[in-house]
């Protein structure tokens, strides 16, 4: 049963998300994951609780503002002056920063209340699905325009799956085209459970070795493949009773809110999953999901470092991939053996 | 599929020329003119400026430079500039100020012995320019509103721009020809001669002029065919010699007889526009539906073997370059407003025909090619959308658009057309075209008369806020720490008023003042135009003119309107936001306080500033609490301007576009309740406050089509920032869809940067490696690193996107 009555954590509402499924899409990024990979562009959707983020480009300087020294803005006594730095826009001129003590913060959010810049903000924001719901038919008219809609990111949304659920039901029944950005790390009955109101898995295959996978991202992939399997079956019988048909072409040519579909995402990370041997295994295992219609691509995302920056805003104290953007070149052979098998692939 | 081709050699050396010559100021036409009004002070209006046109016509030089194919000069050296000193005397006392051999924007060469002879005939012209007539012409109430921060006009110096904004019927230029205007203007004239009866008399001497200046554009073009025959006469390599003789005997056929090939017709329409720059300068000369004109002669061509596809582009190249060389200097101080020697000579592509059915042809594409191969940001271009603008020219017009911001804009013909049809027929409506900036006007039959009166013709919103709560004042104040007094109505202070309903009575008090001086303004402008500089060489080419026997500026067009630019709407609709939350709903501060803060620039109140632009809604983000009074203040503006007549019979139209002068007035205006600092740019068409557009593009869209962009026929503007990430790859259709959806909400024009602020800081630090980096301002494209840092910081903060 869908409870409608549950409550979302976010760290963004985005609009016009333009990588993340056909269309003009907004995107709800919930917050939270049960995976930590190395190289997570977005550290602020790692932990499940509100947490202190900290923007330095926004702060105007502890001469003109300097709140969140005061003592009562900080009981745990976390931010001391810090750095001086040049001010934005006003090279020459310089400002002292606060310096946040991750270790001392206990994520209270007194000094997010306080910062009139927004310098110092909570990510994680409270949604009832109503207001979520509300929120994203704003944009309904953009959606109608480019076969477009609402894609439900993370984190791991199926974390929150009570929430997630009742948020593409709703969607659903609005007429909403619904993707699920997925790590495929949850329990297969959830899974099971948002077929029904998802019209696209946007689902990530990392490593086809667990062990790598579990040095890359702090979990085994046996659960993450299974499910896989599973959704590609579950799809193929829901597109058979909804449409009649689980080819491939009869997919293809159905309204896309009427069906379900996989789009496997691969990360391209250097020297963890970019070899031959990696993409000769996952060739086999999505030949599987093409056989029965589900699969609509295969996505290749070379890595890209933004989230070194983010993860400095959000001060995580765990690891980050610091590696050059990688080049297209790179990725080409790779992608070539999926194409050798048969699959269709997309870069980017 | 978008594919973009390499330039040829010609075009290519003549690009290499344009980017690396400084403009020259030069003094052939200034002498001509000034001996010209010397020598005849006795003329009428209309004949001085028919016969000062032929004087020009017989001495102005013709030169042909270098590999150019299409030619038209208004001066004798490569990317000279006139001086126009018959319309406004400014450069007597600006040049003395700042040299603009030394000037930090736009620099211009010139010799010391031509500015030592501009000098020297500065007592004449400093009472015989048409702006010292319009200083005398002003009415004694202007004397006492000076300085209220909502109209831009002083009590003198006033009108220094050439009167600009308009297209002329170019298919009268390319199908008709001067020989048979000029015939049927004295057929006309033999006509009513001796039985003047009624308005004849005017008439007469109308026709009488059209016939003068229809014969100088032949002797015009003549000219330049000597020299053409000069040219080749002495060319030794066989080719060039052969075009050059081909090149004369076009120069002979075109204005004589009606054109027969793409070249011609480019010629012709080219001549003419450089001759009206004799006359009249550039201002604004907006070219039309160029590609209408056009794409029926080259599929002719084609079809009849005269030319390849690549000759075809080669010709647009050289047509596109010569836009980009020419120039007219301005003053030191209109650089900062429209930098990078831009004549916004607008090119209108694609939309539908007058039957109403899309009508983009391989012409609508050759423009943008040229655009993109050539990294030009002039000539500005404008795509018309429609229900049916093929797939392919999307993907023309959004692959230039994503390496030349701005290039093209994206109009709605869905929007535009009905709003055009409320003062004209449905298929001269269909017909539009834009003009200077993003102005929607007639095509070739409408005196739009949008700038009219140069940079008086925009009028700040974001001054309002500032008169309603200070009871009629501008709190700005002089160097003596004093304001200017009294400039608006009195209708008290905010903290005497009781409700947010009381702050919006005062806004649109304040608003229909000024507003009605505005109009007072510009008609005053209209009657000196009319009474002392007619424009004969506009009006020979403009549908109606010589049906009805009037000048344009007496009304002789088809179509009448004038433009009224509205200035700073995202400013005044977030100062309003802000006091109806912070003082009214929330009470978060007392109004004594609160205005004590705005009226001293946040002095000490940074904590203050910052909350409110933390905590209150602003426009641009979807949400209703805000955008119900932006649609309020949009309503109420454009019904009053549109209530306001002109002296052409005609109505005002509304419009809300900036050019660039939200920089420029920005510098000089105070502090606003919306928490932006005195100095700081106001927001610029319908676009959002600089920043404020926190919850992204979709919602930004919303917001500005809240209101209903058909009232505003004289356009409005909106600014997009987008990263190049956002439009890679399948972003391109997502990118389309967008703009679609925007035009179905209503949205009339959106134009586009899509570049990352990583590009643009670089920029700055390295302008060499950034030479043709083009970005959209706000009315006009520009070479990056040409513009003033202020102007660059524009760009910057609205490119500042987080991934």
């Amino acid at each position: 049963m869908v409870n409608i009555d549950t409550r979302g954590l976010t760290y963004d509402v985005q609009g016009f998300t333009v990588q993340d499924g056909p269309g003009i899409r907004t995107t709800v990024f919930l917050k939270g994951c049960p995976l930590r990979c190395l190289w997570c562009h977005s550290p602020e959707s790692q932990r499940f609780d509100p947490q202190i983020s900290y923007m330095k480009m926004r702060c105007v300087g502890i001469d003109e503002c300097g709140l969140c020294l005061a003592p009562e803005v900080c009981p745990q006594a976390a931010i001391k002056a810090g750095e001086w730095v040049d001010k934005p826009a006003e090279p020459g001129v310089q400002i002292q920063l606060p310096e946040l003590d991750r270790g001392k913060c206990d994520d209270c959010g007194l000094c997010a209340e306080k910062c009139p810049t927004e310098a110092l903000f909570m990510a994680g924001e409270e949604w009832s699905v109503d207001r979520l719901v509300e929120r994203l038919l704003k944009d309904k008219t953009f959606f109608e325009h480019s076969g477009g809609g609402v894609t439900i990111s993370g984190g791991e949304p199926l974390s929150q799956h009570d929430f997630t659920l009742a948020v593409l039901k709703r969607l659903h029944e609005e007429g909403i085209h619904t993707a699920l950005d997925t790590t495929g790390f949850a329990k297969w009955e959830v899974l099971a459970e948002s077929v029904p109101y998802t019209n696209l898995y946007l689902y990530d295959l990392k490593n086809m070795d667990s062990k790598q996978h579990e040095q890359g991202t702090g979990v085994p992939n046996q659960l993450i493949l299974e499910n896989l399997e599973k959704l590609g079956q579950a799809c193929a019988d829901f597109n058979r009773k909804s449409i009649g048909d689980y080819s491939s072409a009869a997919v293809a040519a159905a309204d896309p809110r009427q069906v379900a579909q996989i789009q496997v995402r691969v990360p391209v990370i250097p020297n963890y999953n970019d070899n031959p041997a990696n993409f000769e295994v996952m060739a086999k295992f999505c030949q599987k999901l093409q056989a029965n219609g589900a699969l609509k691509i295969i996505q290749l995302l070379p890595y890209h470092n933004l989230g070194v920056a983010k993860h400095e805003r959000i001060l995580t104290q765990g690891q980050i991939l610091e590696a050059p953007n990688m080049d297209d070149s790179h990725v080409e052979p790779l992608a070539e053996i999926l194409r050798q098998a048969g699959l269709p692939v997309q870069l980017h | 599929m978008y594919k973009k081709s390499p330039i040829s050699e010609r075009i290519a050396s003549i690009r290499e020329r344009y980017r690396n010559t400084v403009p020259t100021i030069m003094t052939e036409r200034f002498k001509i003119v000034t001996e010209f009004y010397k020598a005849h002070p006795d003329l009428p209006a209309m004949k001085k400026r028919a016969l000062v046109f032929k004087e020009l016509c017989e001495k102005m030089p013709t030169p042909i430079h270098k590999h150019e194919l299409v030619v038209g000069d208004l001066t004798s050296i490569y990317r000279g500039s006139a001086l126009y000193p018959d319309c406004s005397a400014w450069m007597f006392e600006n040049f003395r100020v700042t040299d603009p051999r030394e000037r930090e924007l736009d620099r211009y060469e010139v010799s010391d012995e031509d500015l030592e002879y501009i000098w020297s005939e500065e007592d004449f012209w400093l009472k015989n320019n048409l702006s010292h007539k319009m200083d005398n012409s002003l009415t004694p109430g202007f004397h006492k509103i000076v300085g209220n921060g909502v109209t831009t006009f002083g009590d003198k110096g006033c009108s220094t721009m050439p009167t600009g904004h308009y297209c002329v019927d170019f298919e009268l230029v390319i199908n008709k020809g001067f020989k048979a205007i000029g015939d049927e203007a004295r057929a006309h004239l033999a006509a009513i001669d001796g039985k003047l009866y009624g308005e004849d008399a005017k008439k007469a001497q109308f026709y009488e002029a059209i016939s003068i200046v229809s014969d100088a554009m032949l002797t015009y073009a003549e000219r330049y065919a000597q020299e053409a025959d000069r040219q080749a006469a002495a060319c030794e390599y066989p080719e060039r010699k052969a075009e050059l003789e081909m090149m004369a005997k076009t120069l002979r056929w075109i204005f004589k007889n009606p054109c027969r090939t793409l070249y011609e017709a480019v010629e012709a329409m080219y001549l003419y526009q450089t001759a009206s720059g004799l006359s009249e300068a550039l201002h604004g000369t907006s070219w039309g539906r160029a590609d209408q004109y056009l794409g029926g002669f080259y599929q002719e061509d084609l079809e009849a073997g005269r030319i390849t596809p690549e000759y075809g582009q080669e010709i647009i190249d050289a047509f596109c370059l010569k836009l980009a060389e020419s120039n007219r200097v301005s003053g030191s101080e209109v650089t900062y407003a429209n930098g990078g020697y831009t004549s916004g000579q607008l090119i209108t592509l694609g939309g539908v025909g007058r039957d109403g059915k899309d009508a983009t042809n391989a012409l609508t594409y050759m423009f943008l090619q040229s655009a993109d191969r050539l990294d030009l940001h002039d000539p500005p271009m404008s795509v018309r959308i429609d229900d049916d603008t093929p797939e392919e020219l999307w993907e023309a017009a959004i692959e230039t658009t994503k390496r030349h911001g701005g290039l093209p804009t994206f109009e709605s013909d869905n929007a535009i057309i009905p709003a055009l049809a409320k003062r004209m027929s449905l298929e001269d409506a269909r017909d539009y075209c834009l003009i200077g900036c993003v102005e929607p006007a007639g095509a070739g039959d409408e005196w739009p008369a949008c700038g009219g009166s140069g940079q008086e013709s925009f009028w700040l919103l974001s001054g309002l806020a500032n008169q309603a709560i200070n009871n009629g004042e501008n709190p700005k104040k002089g160097p003596d720490g004093k304001t200017t007094g009294q400039t608006g109505i009195a209708t008290g202070y905010l903290y005497e008023m009781k409700d947010f309903d009381e702050v919006l009575a005062a806004v649109e008090k304040q608003m229909d003042y000024f507003v009605d001086w505005h109009i007072a303004f510009t008609n005053i402008h209209e009657y000196v135009v009319a009474e002392n500089a007619p424009l004969p060489v506009i009006s020979a080419v403009m549908d109606g003119c010589m049906e009805s026997g009037k000048d344009v500026s007496w009304g002789g067009a088809k179509y009448n309107s004038t433009g009224f630019a509205g200035v700073g709407l995202g400013t005044l609709v977030d100062s309003l936001a802000v006091i109806k939350y912070m003082v009214f709903d929330k009470k978060l501060i007392d109004a004594k306080d609160f205005l004590e803060a705005v009226n001293s620039n946040w002095e000490g109140q940074e904590e203050l500033r910052q909350t409110i632009h933390k905590i209150v809604p602003r426009y641009g983000n979807d949400d209703p609490y805000v955008d119900e009074i932006a649609k309020w203040v949009a309503d109420k503006f454009s019904a009053k301007v549109s209530a306001a007549t002109g002296p052409r019979g005609n109505h005002f139209a509304p419009g809300l576009y900036p050019v660039a002068l939200h920089v420029l007035y920005g510098m000089i205006s105070p502090a606003t309740p919306d928490g932006r600092k005195a100095g700081e740019p106001l927001s610029d068409g319908i676009s959002p406050v600089q920043q404020m557009d926190k919850s992204g593009p979709l919602s930004t869209l919303k917001s500005t089509s809240v209101f209903d962009h058909s009232e505003f026929p004289n356009g409005t503007l909106l600014n997009m920032k987008l990263h190049p990430k956002s439009v890679e790859g399948e972003g391109l259709h997502k990118l389309e869809a967008l703009i679609k959806s925007y035009m179905d909400l209503g949205g009339m024009e959106l134009q586009f940067n899509i570049v990352s602020p990583e590009t643009l800081r670089d920029a700055q630090a390295n302008p060499e490696a950034h030479k043709d980096l083009v970005v959209r301002i706000a009315g006009f494209s520009a070479y990056f690193t040409e513009l003033f840092k202020g102007m660059q910081d524009d760009v910057i903060y609205r490119t500042e996107v987080e991934l």
